[in-house]
Parts: C-alpha cells; structure tokens; sequence
C-alpha cells in the first residue's frame, strides 16, 4: 500500500503555514495534530522551534542546508533535497526501527519553514562545502 | 533451575509439615474464594516458625536469586512462543508470570501476565505432584507480595532479591501477624506468608489479578476437563478486550517523562500544556469507558466505523474504515447500499492501535474530539487524534481466534522514500521562486490593514497583539504614535518589575533623591484606531538620556517590533494609568474603524468613551524605531502647558496637566512604610502670585512626587541644593487640590530661557502671560482650610511654650556637629568627633516650640521656630555668657511674632482644630 503518513505530514505543515500567515499562530488543533501524527517529536521539534534553532545556510553559488542547533548545543546539519539527520534518533527511529517519520531536527524545519521564521545565514562556497561534506567545525 | 527446586522443596516441606494445609491448598485450587479462619493460619504459622528452625533445606533459598535473570530470559521465552500454552511445562509459566510481575512498566509483560493465570486453573486436574507443582510455582508471587516489607526497595530490587524474602523473614514475625490474614480469601497458604506484609495496595493487587470478570472464573467448578480449561486459557489468551484495563492507570507518555523547561510562551509550553490537558482526559474516558459496560453512541459526533483493512506505518496504525450507521438508527448497516459508505482513513497511534487490535470487520466507536484532516489531492479524509476511541464489537468470536491477530495481520507499509522531501522544503530549492512566494504570502495579512495600498506594517495594535499568540515576538510590525515618553523607576534591576509594573511604587527602598535606582524607559503609543499601550523598554544606562528619547521619539510616527505583550491592563486595575490615556481623549484626527478598514479615511466615527483596556508590551531598544517621516504624528496630542491658577480653577476633579512652577520648598517625608520616601514641594507660578482682587486662588500647590515618578539625575541634584528652583512637569495628576507627580510623570530642570520650554518634545506653548514671580514671594495668610503639605505666612503672640522640646546644645562651628567631646588638659575646650577640630568656644544650637494666639480663633497653632527668630525674642546677650542661667517661659511669652513663612506639618481637626507649624526660610 502507498505510504500516507507523508502525504498527511505534507498537508500539516501546509495547513500551520496558512494559518500562521493568516493569524502569526499555530491554532491548537493543529497543535494536537502534530503531536498526534508526530508523537513525543512534536513538543521537542516545537521547542527549537521557540529557541529559533534552526538556520537556513545558502551559499553564494545557491546551494542550501539547514543546521539545526539541538537541545545539547550541538549543531544539525539537514539537506534540502532529502531527510537526513545526522542525530541518533533519525538512526535509530527513522531508519531501523521505521517508527516515525522524521527526526525531531527535520520537522523543526518544517515548522520553521512553515512559520517563516527560519534564520538566514550566508556562507561562502567553502564553508557551505564544508558543512555539506560534514567536515565544517561545529 | 534451582530456583524452581528450591520453591519445589519448600512447598514439599510445607506440606510435610502442614498436612492440612496441604489439604487446603490443594482445595483451593480446585475452589478458589475459600474463607481461611485465622485460628488455623495461626496454627500453622506457628508451626511454619519451628519448620524455618529446623529445615535444613531452607539453606538453599539464598543462592537463588541471582538465577532469576537467567530465569526471566527463560520465562519470555517461553512467552514468545506461548502460542498452545498447554504444553507447556507449568514451572515455565509459573516463571512467566513472576516475571510479569516483576516489570510491570512493560506493556509487554503485562501480557504476559495472562498466560499464568489459565495455567494456574489448569491445575486441579492434574495429578496431585502437579498440583503440588502448581502451589509452588504460584508461590513465586510471595516475594512479590512481600514487597511492602521493605518500602525503600524499588520493585525491581525486590524482583530481584525475592529468593531471599522469606529467608529473611523473622519467624518471630510471622507469629505476631496472623491476625491480618483473613484479609485475603483468595488464597491460602500463599497469602498466608504474604499476609503479614499486605497492605490494603497488595490486597487490591491480589483482588485485580484475581478479578471475577475474566470467562475463567465463570467457569469455575473444578469438574471440567483439562481440554476445557486449555480452551478457556486460550482465549483469555487471545481476547485481549480487557487488557488494557491493567494499563488504564498509566496513560501514554506520562511515564518517564523528563520535566522539560520551554520557553515561556513558546508554542512548546503550549503544546505541552495542550498535552497534558489531552492525556488526562484520555485517562479519564478511558477509565470511565472501562467502567460502562456497553458502549454508547447517543453522544453526537461519534463516528460508527467498521474496519476494511490495518495497515502499520511508523509505528502507528492506518485503517481504511466505512461508516456505519449508529445502532440506534436500525441495524441494517450491512444491507446499506454500498454507495451510501463513505470510506474514511483513521489513523491510531500506537497506544490506541495496541489497545484496540483492530482486524478487518471489527466495529469502533470514535468520540470526539477526533480530527479530520482533508488533503489535498485526495478524496478520502483522514481522521486524526483518536484517542478517544473503542471497539465495540470484534469481527470474530474469540475463541476462534489463535492469537491477537490485529497486530500480526496489520499490514507494514514501506518506509517512505527519504529522498521525497515534502512540499515546504521542495519550495526552498528554488530560492527565487520561494522569494517571489514569501513576499506574497508576507503581503497578504497586511493588504487587510491598509487602505487599499499594500503597506509593510499592521495599523491596528490589537491586530497585533492578537497575532502574538504564544509564539513569542511579534512577527509583523505596527506602526504607531508615540504619545509620551518616561521612565519609570526599577529598584534593584529585577525581572520581576517588568512583570508587575506596579509593584516597584510599593517596593522601591531607594528614596527618589537618591541616585542609585535605575530606570526604565517607557513609551505610550496610540494606533490608528485609537487603542494606547504602554511599551516597556531597556534601562536607561544615564537617567539623563531620557531627554534625548523624548526627542527622537515623542510626537512621532514610529514602528513597534519585536514586543510581547506582558498584561492586559484595565481603568479599574490602573486608574493612573487611564488617567493620562483620558488625557489623549477624544482624539481630535478621526481614528479608523476595525469592522471599516478600507473607508478610513472618508469616514471617521465619532469620538466614544475612551478605551477601557490596553496592553503593557515589552521591547527592546530597538523595538522602538522612527519612521521616515519627519513631520510629527498627526494622532499626537501634546502636553498643554497649563497655569497653576488654570489648573487650580478647573472643574474635573482628576486630571493630568502640565505645567512650569517655581518649587519654594521642598521636603522629604519618611512615609510609614519603610523604605518609601515622598518628596512634597511648594509650587507658585506667576500666574497665583498675582494681585488676585477675588482671592479665589491659593498662592503656592503643593506638589507630592511618589516614588514611583523617576527623577533625573539632574532634577536630583536641584531638589538637593537649597536654591529655590524652576521646573517643568508633565503629565502630573492634580487631585482634590493637590498635584501628584506618578509614573507616567516627568520632571525636568527649566531651561534658563524662559521660551525654552520645549524640553519634552512638545510644541512650544507659550504661556499666557509671562511674568516674573514677585519678590519676597507671596504666601497666603493661615486660615482654617489649610491643608497639610503647604505654605502659609503667620504672625501672633506667644501664648505658651512647649517645654519639653526646649532646649539648646552646643555644637561644631566648623561642620556642626553635636558630637563634641570635652579636652581632659583643658576643660573649657572641645574637640570635634567628626571633623577633628578643637573648638575653643563651640556654636550653641537652640530649638524652641511655641504655641500662638492669631486672628484665628479656637485653634491652636504650634510652631516650630528657626534659630534666628528664637534668637530675637530670646535675650541673646544671656547666650554669650559663660554661665547659661536657662531662661524664664515669662520672659517669652506675649512677645509678637511674625509675619513668619510656615510649613503646614500636621492639621488635626477634631475635637478641635489643631495646627502644627514649621518656620522656614524662603
């Protein structure tokens, strides 16, 4: 059978952007459904959300990546074009135990994204290649 | 296996010991609720202290604990594969099931639980050894059952140090305690040794494990065959309809859960607010739905679905449902023509999916409040948030069922492709195309508030603030006027007086002429339509910078950012507050409309009530931010400089007004509460000075500044000189006669040009007529109606003197000090305590209260007198002496004094007019 639970993540964030553009708030059903769809991830993802944790890097030559600072200070690096985070719950969660579909790292990017309230941080080619091939310090 | 031995081994000896508790063991087993008299458990136990004396076999209870993990492995084993739990050996079980107890925080476990329980009915049919077996392996429950008798252990160490429980035990103990043992009725010798630990909790435990309602017990008998009990083992087995009851207690996540600080206001608390409000709701419902029998759907909104299909994605459950007719609407629900279904997708997360076990063809209830999320693209709605859900009849009978099918048959869904990122993250690849969407989408909010053009900014501050919500800073901008500047006073710079604005009034311990307090700069806006908030702002690093503030920002158009709303602010709660907002109204520009944002200008409303609420923000420096526009605000209302006499004269019995005044004197008042101190000053004005042919106006205010008025540095230092001084105050409140300097007040030195008066921003008002104040100033004479706090001029006779406030003391001529001691060489010399110096002769200090006869009649007039005037109707020349002769009350009293410049100190009315006076100098 086809995989859904995107498909009703993808129609969430879509609905918290509206609604957040309309109102500057997430209403609380759409609280609910988060953390119903996304479980005990939603409350974290919703904290570096409140810390502003998350920052959209682009180089000069265009390219994107997120960096997410976790609860530990350590920073996140997640992709554009993919999900992946390199944190041990995305690991373990995500991929071997296919138990939820994002990492608490990723969907607080969504929500960033969703609220538009992402940073933006310019790096240059070098250090955007850097982060990308994971050899920027942290 | 030793363990097991060794529980073998001592049922064996129980049984030697105690033939007939043998007998009633085994006849327990056969019918369980058999009542145990106490007199024969007492027995028993007697004889069970001399069998721990004597049995040598109880030495191997030690060593069998540390076998129990070995044993646990084993036990969950076998539950996994306890599939046809009549083969299995019954120690097996009976090891299943002390394991359950044992990790009760397992869901897991707790199902394991079950299988025991059938095994243990399975025993009476047995040959009598296994019973015997039986016995012994449910006596692996006693440890657990022991665990009250150390309260300090922790379940887990209990579990693990069961081996050793009974070793431990004093028989001595055992002896005391039978009489608790009826209490259990269940069981026999098995509770007999628990029974002198249990509590009411252990009972209840017993009570639950034991509950009638399993089909076991209802079949209960001891005649069925062994095949029947297997059966019915099964499918305790295998209708897992009641075994979320154990798990009722404990609802999802509540559980070793890490108490987490969010931000304040951040959608986090909320969402863990929201959270925790749900979970205990659900545990509510769910207990509730346990204990109602049949489940009801009379409620509205609750959706009668029948499962077509499970499927497991991450961990939780999608399930393809029909809707169904509720029962009450006729049970037809399967003759319903097809097209008349509609078919829904319900997602369950994993709790609920693990609590229903949903298969094909099973009927679920769903009380709101579910969700539905509609997408896009897609004809099917999914339901979400199903807590609240229960099934209500199972698709098959139980017994046909082999094993919680619901789980197994689920189908799992491939993981999705981790490289289709969703829609939001796909719009960021492209940075132009995400641009030219996030400037339309950041336009369309704002096209509401302006009129017609598209502005950058909000117009209205509710609009805003409303907007806030939880998320902390303010997303959008509002433009508005500011209407004042000031600061106000923060005693020790802590957070709490943000908080509470009110609170630093009543707290501050530092006096306002002290100049260690800091201050908070504090701004008054006014939107387009007409709503006022007071936005905090950062200390003022220099209590003088305010000036400057006032200048950048007063009067002019300016743009809030990045605020939070700190309180909602009601006339009742701060009657100061409004009063100066009712200063500001009506506004004389037409304010726009909320419900008639796009006819602004053309149509005004007329001016209404002024508004009953507004909001305190908070903000940072930057916060703040001026406009392009260089002209000033047209909402802008400025301080109208008013006169004294004006202000005197005026009707309203509370207003703010402004003003300048020359301040003639000034005191510091130490109020009763500790720590507060209020500066009184005398104000006059040219315009109470004048030749007033009806005298209908006093000639000076008094003035109080509250603690809560911050004063500048420079307005200190003027207040501390003796000078008399000229001053410019804003916004204070003139009350019942008296003008009162407050928070939203400002004080400010007057500019030696007498045009300058602009200090405050404010467009320069000139005064009606500018006259200089004649000198010496004029004072009113004393009359009955003075109050307290000012000034007047006097003149009487001395009709008596206070004798026990007369007296005079030398003191330093160089600082004068009356600390003085006296030179041990030369006895007619003092020294100095505090400046050192030796005196030759020291100054003598005299202080002399008079009581005088005025035109006033029946009152008394006490007056305090300065030095100079005791000195002209004292005999001066006595005070040069060396020998001080005192002076005779005779020699003072008739004399005349005056016109003398008093201080009003005190005013008593009853039971008669009484006046307490003070002589200053001018």
């Amino acid at each position: 059978m086809r995989s859904l639970l995107p498909a009703v993540a993808e129609q969430l964030f879509r609905d918290i952007q509206k609604a957040y553009q309309e109102t500057s708030q997430i209403p609380d059903d759409l609280l609910i459904a988060l953390k119903f769809v996304f479980g005990p991830c939603a409350l974290q993802a919703l904290n570096l959300v409140d810390q502003h944790s998350v920052t959209c890097l682009s180089s000069s030559s265009g390219r994107k990546a997120f960096q997410v600072i976790g609860g530990s200070g350590r920073l996140y690096t997640c992709f554009v074009s993919c999900h992946y985070c390199p944190c041990p719950a995305f690991a373990y969660t995500v991929l071997r135990r296919n138990e939820g579909p994002l990492c608490k790292h990723i969907l607080a990017v969504y929500l960033c994204q969703a609220m538009a309230v992402t940073q933006e941080e310019s790096v240059s080619d070098q250090q955007m290649s850097a982060v990308l091939s994971g050899t920027a310090l942290p | 296996m030793s363990s097991g031995k060794r529980k073998r081994h001592y049922k064996d000896i129980k049984c030697v010991f105690f033939p007939d508790d043998a007998e009633n063991g085994l006849q327990k087993v056969g019918k369980e609720p058999r009542p145990h008299s106490s007199a024969s458990s007492a027995k028993s136990w007697e004889k069970c202290g001399d069998s721990f004396q004597d049995s040598p076999v109880m030495k191997n209870l030690k060593p069998s604990g540390r076998k129990l993990s070995d044993m646990r492995k084993m036990a969950q084993s076998s539950v996994q594969t306890r599939a046809d739990p009549c083969n299995e050996d019954p120690v097996h079980i009976a090891w299943s099931s002390s394991d359950g107890e044992q990790s009760d925080d397992e869901a897991q476990d707790q199902q394991q639980q079950r299988p025991q329980r059938p095994a243990r009915h399975t025993a009476p049919v047995q040959s009598y050894t296994r019973a015997l077996r039986m016995l012994s392996t449910d006596k692996d429950d006693l440890p657990i059952i022991d665990t009250d008798s150390d309260l300090e252990e922790s379940e887990e160490d209990v579990e693990k140090d069961s081996g050793q429980q009974i070793s431990d035990c004093d028989s001595e103990k055992f002896e005391e305690k039978p009489e608790d043992l009826p209490l259990t009725p269940s069981n026999t010798a098995e509770l007999e040794i628990s029974g002198y630990v249990s509590d009411g909790e252990h009972i209840d435990a017993m009570v639950t494990k034991s509950r009638p309602d399993s089909p076991l017990q209802s079949g209960e008998g001891g005649r069925k065959s062994i095949r029947d009990w297997v059966r019915s083992a099964q499918a305790m087995l295998q209708t897992p309809q009641k075994l979320p009851s154990n798990m009722q207690s404990k609802t999802p996540e509540d559980s070793a859960k890490k108490k987490r600080k969010f931000k304040s206001g951040g959608l986090a608390e909320r969402l863990n607010r929201l959270q925790c409000r749900q979970r205990s709701a659900v545990s509510f419902w769910r207990h509730q739905s346990i204990s109602e029998a049949t489940a009801t759907v009379d409620r509205p909104g609750v959706l009668v679905l029948e499962v077509l299909e499970v499927h497991e994605e991450c961990s939780m459950q999608l399930v393809h449902c029909e809707h169904q007719q509720p029962p009450g609407e006729g049970h037809q629900q399967r003759d319903a023509p097809p097209e008349d279904r509609a078919c829904l997708l319900v997602l369950f997360n994993r709790d609920t999916a693990a609590q229903l076990i949903l298969v094909p063809r099973d009927i679920v209830h769903i009380y709101p409040p579910w969700q539905s999320l509609s997408i896009e693209g897609s004809s099917c709605d999914i339901i979400l948030n199903t807590h609240f859900s229960q099934k209500v009849s199972a698709a098959t009978k139980p017994a046909n069922m082999s094993l919680p099918q619901g789980l197994l048959s689920a189908a799992r869904c491939n993981p999705y492709s981790l490289c289709k990122t969703f829609g939001l993250l796909q719009e960021c690849r492209t940075a132009e195309e995400r641009n030219t969407k996030q400037t339309a989408a950041s336009d369309a909010p704002y096209s509401a508030g302006g009129s017609g053009v598209l502005t950058r900014h909000r117009l209205s501050l509710l609009e805003a603030i409303e907007g806030l919500g939880q998320a902390g800073s303010m997303g959008q901008d509002v433009e508005v006027a500011v209407q004042r500047v000031y600061s106000i006073p923060v005693p020790d710079c802590s957070p709490v007086s943000i908080l509470k604005p009110r609170l630093p009034t009543r707290s501050s311990s530092a006096s306002p002429l002290a100049a260690e307090s800091k201050h908070r700069l504090c701004v008054l806006v006014q939107d387009g339509y007409g709503m006022f908030s007071v936005v905090q702002l950062h200390l003022l690093p220099c209590k003088d910078d305010l000036r400057q503030y006032c200048h950048m920002w007063q009067g002019r158009t300016c743009v809030l950012r990045g605020i939070k709303v700190v309180q909602r602010v009601t006339r009742e709660r701060s009657s100061r507050l409004f009063s100066l907002i009712d200063s500001l109204w009506p506004q004389e520009m037409p304010l726009r409309d909320h419900g008639n944002t796009l006819s602004v200008s053309s149509e005004s409303r007329p001016a209404g009530p002024a508004p009953s609420f507004c909001y305190l923000l908070s903000g940072q420096e930057s916060s703040v931010e001026r406009t392009e526009e260089q002209t000033v605000s047209p909402l802008y209302l400025p301080p109208k400089k008013r006169t004294l006499r004006d202000i005197l004269q005026s009707e309203i019995k509370t207003c703010r007004c402004s003003f300048d005044a020359t301040v003639l004197y000034k005191r510091i008042i130490q109020s009763s509460d500790v720590g507060q101190r209020e500066v009184w000053l005398v104000l006059t004005d040219p315009s109470v000075q004048q030749e007033q042919p009806e005298r209908s106006c006093r000639r000076t205010v008094a003035l109080c500044v509250s603690t809560s008025c911050a004063l500048t540095s420079s307005v200190v230092d003027a207040l501390n000189s003796p000078a008399a001084c000229r001053m410019s105050f804003r916004d204070a409140i003139g009350e019942h006669g008296v003008l009162l300097c407050v928070e939203q007040s400002v004080v400010e030195i007057c500019s030696s040009d007498p045009e300058g008066n602009t200090g405050f921003g404010s467009e320069s008002q000139l005064l009606p007529e500018k006259k200089t104040l004649p000198k010496p100033v004029r004072l009113d004479p004393l009359s009955p109606e003075v109050i307290p706090n000012s000034l007047c001029s006097l003149s009487g006779v001395i009709v008596g003197v206070d004798e026990n406030t007369a007296y005079s003391w030398p003191a330093c001529n160089h600082c004068g000090s009356d600390s003085l001691e006296m030179i041990a060489e030369k006895p007619q010399n003092f020294s100095c305590v505090s400046c050192q110096s030796s005196l030759d002769k020291p100054d003598t200090r005299i202080r002399l209260e008079v009581f005088l006869s005025s035109s006033m009649s029946n009152c008394t007039l006490k007056v305090k007198l300065q030095e100079k005037t005791i000195m002209s109707i004292l005999n001066t020349g006595a005070l040069e002496g060396n020998e001080f002769p005192g002076y005779d009350v005779e020699n003072v009293l008739g004399k005349e004094v005056g016109p003398l410049a008093v201080y009003v100190r005190v005013v008593t009315r009853k039971p008669a007019l009484w006046i307490g006076l003070e002589e200053i100098c001018l």
